[in-house]
Order: structure tokens, then C-alpha cells, then sequence
């Protein structure tokens, strides 16, 4: 983990309010491990933001770096007013990595709204291994969405109002294939929402899966213990500590579902 | 990240009998244990790590979520989750036997056993501690919930029944939720209190106006960072009025210009908090611009400028 100061590639809407950056990190590349992890980020030098925001990690072609964001706030808007040239911290490679997705299963990678970074990292990493895959993508509507619903080749989009893809949430879709597919492992990262939809259906159904979780995080290296989530431990002693929750920054923020639960 | 810096020994500061080579410490729960940070700074300029707070057992800490960012500012309600003080002294203490930092273990109890249990224990193994800071801004069970810290005598009764039972540093770290933190302070001092920090977070409340929930799991919590500083620096700068010991100034600092201000109000030394969150090598930086604008100034040191803020009226 090293704070690197990076120069800015590329800076481009991809869709309503989702925008792409670029990163020169040759530092943060070098010591990445692979789709999952996160870096954070440091838009403004004043203080009226102190904390910085942890941005996953969407692509890592040699030493240039790539995040997704979604406008929704002062500190992403004044990203997107970023030019090409302009330097900006990064303090990363931070979290651990999905796992488990190879040949022998059949990934199922589902991204909603701040949570397609890693997802499409992975979709890529499955398509240069050559393994067999599904995606599903959920947005408000199609405005929102930036790859084509193509249920040929096992894409498949979602929107709230139907107005590209399947109209409803990603359950709708995983809920037709899912019966279609031998060994499917899920892997999710969105809202809560989805994720505690998936996290539910997951344990219903016995289906391996791991969920990257969004938390409110304060450093990002486990100094402040601001990030936690909820473990799934039935019987935590009367005394303890991290028995009850972990904390996303230095455990996560990618979980098995049984892990966790969302209160 | 390392910077390379040049320590100039004219800044450093005594508190009780202890020196310090500076006066930029880290505050407690900013900075872990003071073993996390090393991997990306260079630990060994600070004045002073000061440890997140130890309890007699562990804690888990309060649900989630813990934290919001706020209007230079930042809310955490943590709930003081720690290893607790037996995994301290088998895992940490050994660790800072290498750390050349010094190191002050902030403490924190629920009566007052506990926080005696805490320092007995810590008194009956060798360490290199310097010193304990004393958070009481942490409800007393016993006296239904009230925090030792919004009484004199409670702080008094605190404050002599561990010093009698340590000669390290002794510091009552202050809450400014009070009325009166003066009145506080000199309970502590006159109880032998070596030194007080102020000021531990302020009591605030922060709502998500689109859900019309609270971003805050026990509904309030502790307001930290550049918001706080106006008041952590008229509570210094009352203390310094009424003080005779030495006052460690805390809240909202990011900056040299900060540390100078702390320092013109009446503060002997400063922690950094939250800026950690940012930046974890905020106060190596500072040391830095610290020694540059101690040289620029009229004053031939830290020393010099304590309290020399010049009032209007
Ligand atoms: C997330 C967080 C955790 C904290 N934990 C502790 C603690 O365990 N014990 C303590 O005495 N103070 C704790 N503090 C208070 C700080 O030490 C400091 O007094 C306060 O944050 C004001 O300084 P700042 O504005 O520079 O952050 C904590 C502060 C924050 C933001």
C-alpha cells in the first residue's frame, strides 16, 4: 500500500452521472492483486471534504489504472471537473481479491449503480481466461446503462423502469438462469439493497458467493475502525473484538455471503 | 511515502520529566496502536504516538455505521473498540520495545476499577510506555451513564487514585461537552494530573436528508476535524488562563499555521487527529513546516510562544 500522486489520462462520461477515469500509477500497479481491490482517493486539497473515497479498481492495463464513478455528491462532481494532465492522490492497492472464479464454475458477476468497477474488472479477467460467464448489469433506466443487453452471449441488463433490458431488479433475470447453469458461483457488488437481496438468495440456494460491500470508510488502512459490517457469528464471546464485525478496509471488502448479513 | 526531514532539537518540549524531541503528536484513535502506520510513514519524527483507547476487556464497538463525513468535519461513534488491555500487553508492548517513538497509551474505563485495573496491570509488566492519557469522556455505568468528564470530582477522585498507583505521564484528556472545562481541569491538576489534552470530539448529529435517516447508528456522535478547532482552541486558551501544567491541544489541526495557533492559546504540544484519515504522514509534514516557520518567526522556538497569543480587549 503506498500513496502515490498520479496523473490524470483520461476523464469521460459513460453515461448518465457514470463517468471513467484514468490513472498513470506505475507504483499502485505494480503492487495490485487483482479485481476487488480499491483505491483511495483524495479529490480536493481543502478541507471542507477531509476524508478521502475509496473508488474500486476497474482496470489495470500496465502501469495506467482505472476507476468507475457515479456523481453523486460534491466530491464526485469536482472529480468529473478533472482535467487530463492534472495530478491526484491515490492511496492504494487496498482489500483482497474475488476468488474461486476458474474454469470449474460458472461465474455469475452481477454490478448495480457504484458497484460495476470490480465487476466489469472481473468480467474482463473472465474473458481473458477464456471462462464461460453471465453478467447482469441493474440501473434506474437506460440512461444509465453503457454495454448492450445481449442475453445471446449471457448479458443481461436490467432497469427499474424497463426502459432498456428486463425491467426490475438483477433478481429478475438471476432468478431464469440460475436454474440453467452447472456450478454457479455468484459474484456481486452494488447497493445494499441488491446485495442483500443476492446475500438472501444465496444462502436459500446454497450458491457460492461473494459480495463486495460498500462501507462508509474514514482511512482506508484501518487505523479509525469506521468500516465495519456485520459478521455472521451466531455466538461471539461476551468479550471480543472483530468477532462481531470486520472491518471492510482490512478484511473486505470482498466477503463470502455466509460471512456477513445486512442488518 | 517517507519525507526526509532534519529534527531541530530547539523544538522539542518537556511535559513532566519526559522530553520530547517536538511537539506534533498523533491522537488517540487516529493512529491505531501506533504499530499500523509504519508501512507508510515514517513514525520515528512524531513527538508522540498516543494509542487509540484500551479498555479492561475487548470491545467490539458500536454497530455500523460508525462514521460521516461532514462539512469540514467528520462524526464517528466508534464505541471505543479495542483489543483490550491483556492482548495490549502481550502484543503491543512488545512491539514498541523497537519503536523508538515514544509511546502513551490512551486508557479508558466505564467505573472506576477499571481504570485502575488498567494501569495496575500495565504498572506490573516493564515497558517503554511514556505515559497515560485518561479518556473520560466515556459514560461511568455506575453513575448512570454520566461521563467522568462532566464532573470536577469525579475527574479529582480519577485522577488521584491513579497517580498514586503510576509515576509515568499523567494526562486527563478533557471532553468539551461540558459547562465548564476550566473547573475540570483544575480538578485534574490539583489531583496531580502531569499535563491535560483538550479537547476530545464534540456531541453532534448528522441526518441524510433524502432517506430522513440518521447516518449515525447510536444517533449521535463524536464531531472531529477542521470544524472543531475554534473550539479547541478557546478551550486551551481558557485552561492556559487557569492552568499551571502543561496543556496538549487538540482538534481540527492540519497544518503548521494550526499548531502555531494551539501553541499562541496556551498549548505546550498538539495532537493531530483526524488529518491521519487523510494522511497519515499529516504530522511528519507538519514537523517539517513547523522547524520553517518557527525559523521565520520571531520567536527562537516553540518554547517562547507558548500563550503569547495577543488578545484585543
Ligand atoms: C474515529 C475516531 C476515533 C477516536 N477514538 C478515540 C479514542 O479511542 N480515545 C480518545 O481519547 N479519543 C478518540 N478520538 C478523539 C481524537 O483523539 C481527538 O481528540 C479528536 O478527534 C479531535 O481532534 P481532530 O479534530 O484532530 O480529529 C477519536 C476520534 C476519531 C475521529
Amino acid at each position: 500500500m503506498i500513496i502515490e500522486k498520479t496523473i490524470i489520462q483520461s476523464n469521460n462520461q459513460i453515461a448518465e452521472n457514470i463517468w471513467k477515469m484514468q490513472f498513470e500509477s506505475p507504483q499502485i500497479a505494480e503492487e495490485y492483486a487483482g479485481a476487488g481491490q480499491f483505491v483511495n482517493i483524495l479529490p480536493n486539497d481543502d478541507w471542507n471534504h477531509p476524508l478521502r473515497r475509496p473508488m474500486s479498481i476497474a482496470s489495470v492495463e500496465d502501469s495506467t489504472l482505472s476507476i468507475i464513478y457515479k456523481i453523486f455528491g460534491d466530491v464526485t462532481e469536482a472529480l468529473s471537473k478533472k482535467k487530463v494532465g492534472d495530478a491526484i492522490e491515490l492511496l492504494g492497492p487496498i482489500g483482497n481479491v474475488f476468488t474461486k472464479w476458474d474454469s470449474n464454475v460458472f461465474p455469475i458477476l452481477i454490478g448495480g449503480g457504484v458497484g460495476l468497477a470490480p465487476i466489469l474488472n472481473l468480467k474482463d479477467q473472465c474473458h481473458v481466461a477464456d471462462i464461460d460467464y453471465a453478467t447482469i448489469i441493474g440501473a434506474k433506466n437506460s440512461n444509465e446503462q453503457f454495454i448492450d443487453h445481449d442475453p445471446e452471449n449471457k448479458i443481461y441488463l436490467t432497469t427499474d423502469d424497463g426502459s432498456i433490458g428486463e425491467t426490475g431488479t438483477v433478481m429478475v433475470p438471476l432468478d431464469k438462469i440460475i436454474t440453467k447453469i452447472d456450478n454457479p458461483h455468484i459474484y456481486a457488488c452494488g447497493p445494499e439493497p441488491m446485495l442483500k437481496a443476492i446475500h438472501d438468495f444465496a444462502l436459500k440456494n446454497e450458491i457460492p458467493t461473494q459480495l463486495s460491500v460498500e462501507s462508509y470508510m474514514g482511512c482506508g488502512i484501518g487505523l479509525c475502525q469506521g468500516c465495519v459490517i456485520n459478521k455472521n457469528n451466531k455466538a461471539p464471546k461476551e468479550h471480543s473484538y472483530h468477532e462481531k464485525y470486520s472491518l471492510v478496509c482490512l478484511d473486505g471488502p470482498i466477503y463470502e455471503a455466509e460471512d456477513i448479513y445486512f442488518a | 511515502m517517507k519525507r526526509k526531514i532534519s529534527i531541530l532539537p530547539k523544538n522539542s518540549i518537556e511535559i513532566g520529566q519526559v522530553s520530547f524531541n517536538n511537539p506534533i503528536w498523533v491522537a488517540s484513535g487516529t493512529f491505531g496502536y501506533g504499530t499500523e502506520a509504519p508501512e507508510l510513514v515514517d513514525v520515528e519524527k512524531l513527538g508522540a504516538i498516543v494509542t487509540k483507547s484500551i479498555t479492561l476487556h475487548p470491545r467490539e464497538g458500536n454497530p455500523p455505521p460508525r462514521i460521516v463525513e461532514t462539512s469540514s468535519g467528520m462524526i464517528n461513534s466508534i464505541g471505543l473498540a479495542n483489543i483490550g488491555v491483556d492482548k495490549y500487553i502481550d502484543e503491543m508492548l512488545p512491539i514498541y520495545k523497537n519503536v523508538s517513538t515514544k509511546i502513551i497509551m490512551n486508557v479508558a474505563g466505564t467505573d472506576l476499577m477499571e481504570y485502575v485495573e488498567i494501569i495496575e496491570k500495565i504498572e506490573s509488566v516493564s515497558s517503554d510506555l511514556v505515559g497515560f492519557e485518561i479518556n473520560i469522556s466515556c459514560p461511568n455505568v455506575k453513575k448512570g451513564g454520566m461521563e467522568f468528564g462532566v464532573d470536577n470530582s469525579m475527574t479529582a477522585e480519577l485522577t488521584s487514585e491513579l497517580r498514586k498507583r503510576t509515576d509515568r505521564l499523567l494526562i486527563m484528556k478533557l471532553s468539551p461537552n461540558v459547562s465548564d472545562i476550566v473547573s475540570i481541569g483544575m480538578g485534574a491538576q490539583d489531583a496531580g494530573a502531569d499535563a491535560v489534552s483538550a479537547i476530545n470530539t464534540v456531541v453532534g448529529m448528522s441526518i441524510d436528508s433524502n432517506s430522513g435517516k440518521s447516518n449515525i447508528y447510536t444517533t449521535y456522535g463524536g464531531l472531529s476535524g477542521p470544524a472543531i478547532k475554534p473550539i479547541g482552541l478557546a478551550a486551551v486558551h481558557k485552561l492556559y488562563q487557569k492552568l499551571s501544567i502543561p496543556i496538549i491541544g487538540i482538534g481540527g489541526i492540519v497544518s503548521s499555521n494550526d499548531v502555531m495557533e494551539y501553541i499562541l492559546a496556551g498549548a505546550s504540544a498538539v495532537q493531530i487527529g483526524t488529518a491521519n484519515y487523510r494522511d497519515p504522514g499529516t504530522g511528519e509534514g507538519i514537523i517539517d513546516e513547523l522547524n520553517q516557520t518557527v525559523e521565520n518567526s520571531k520567536w527562537d522556538s516553540v518554547k517562547d510562544m507558548v500563550g503569547k497569543a495577543k488578545l484585543l480587549s
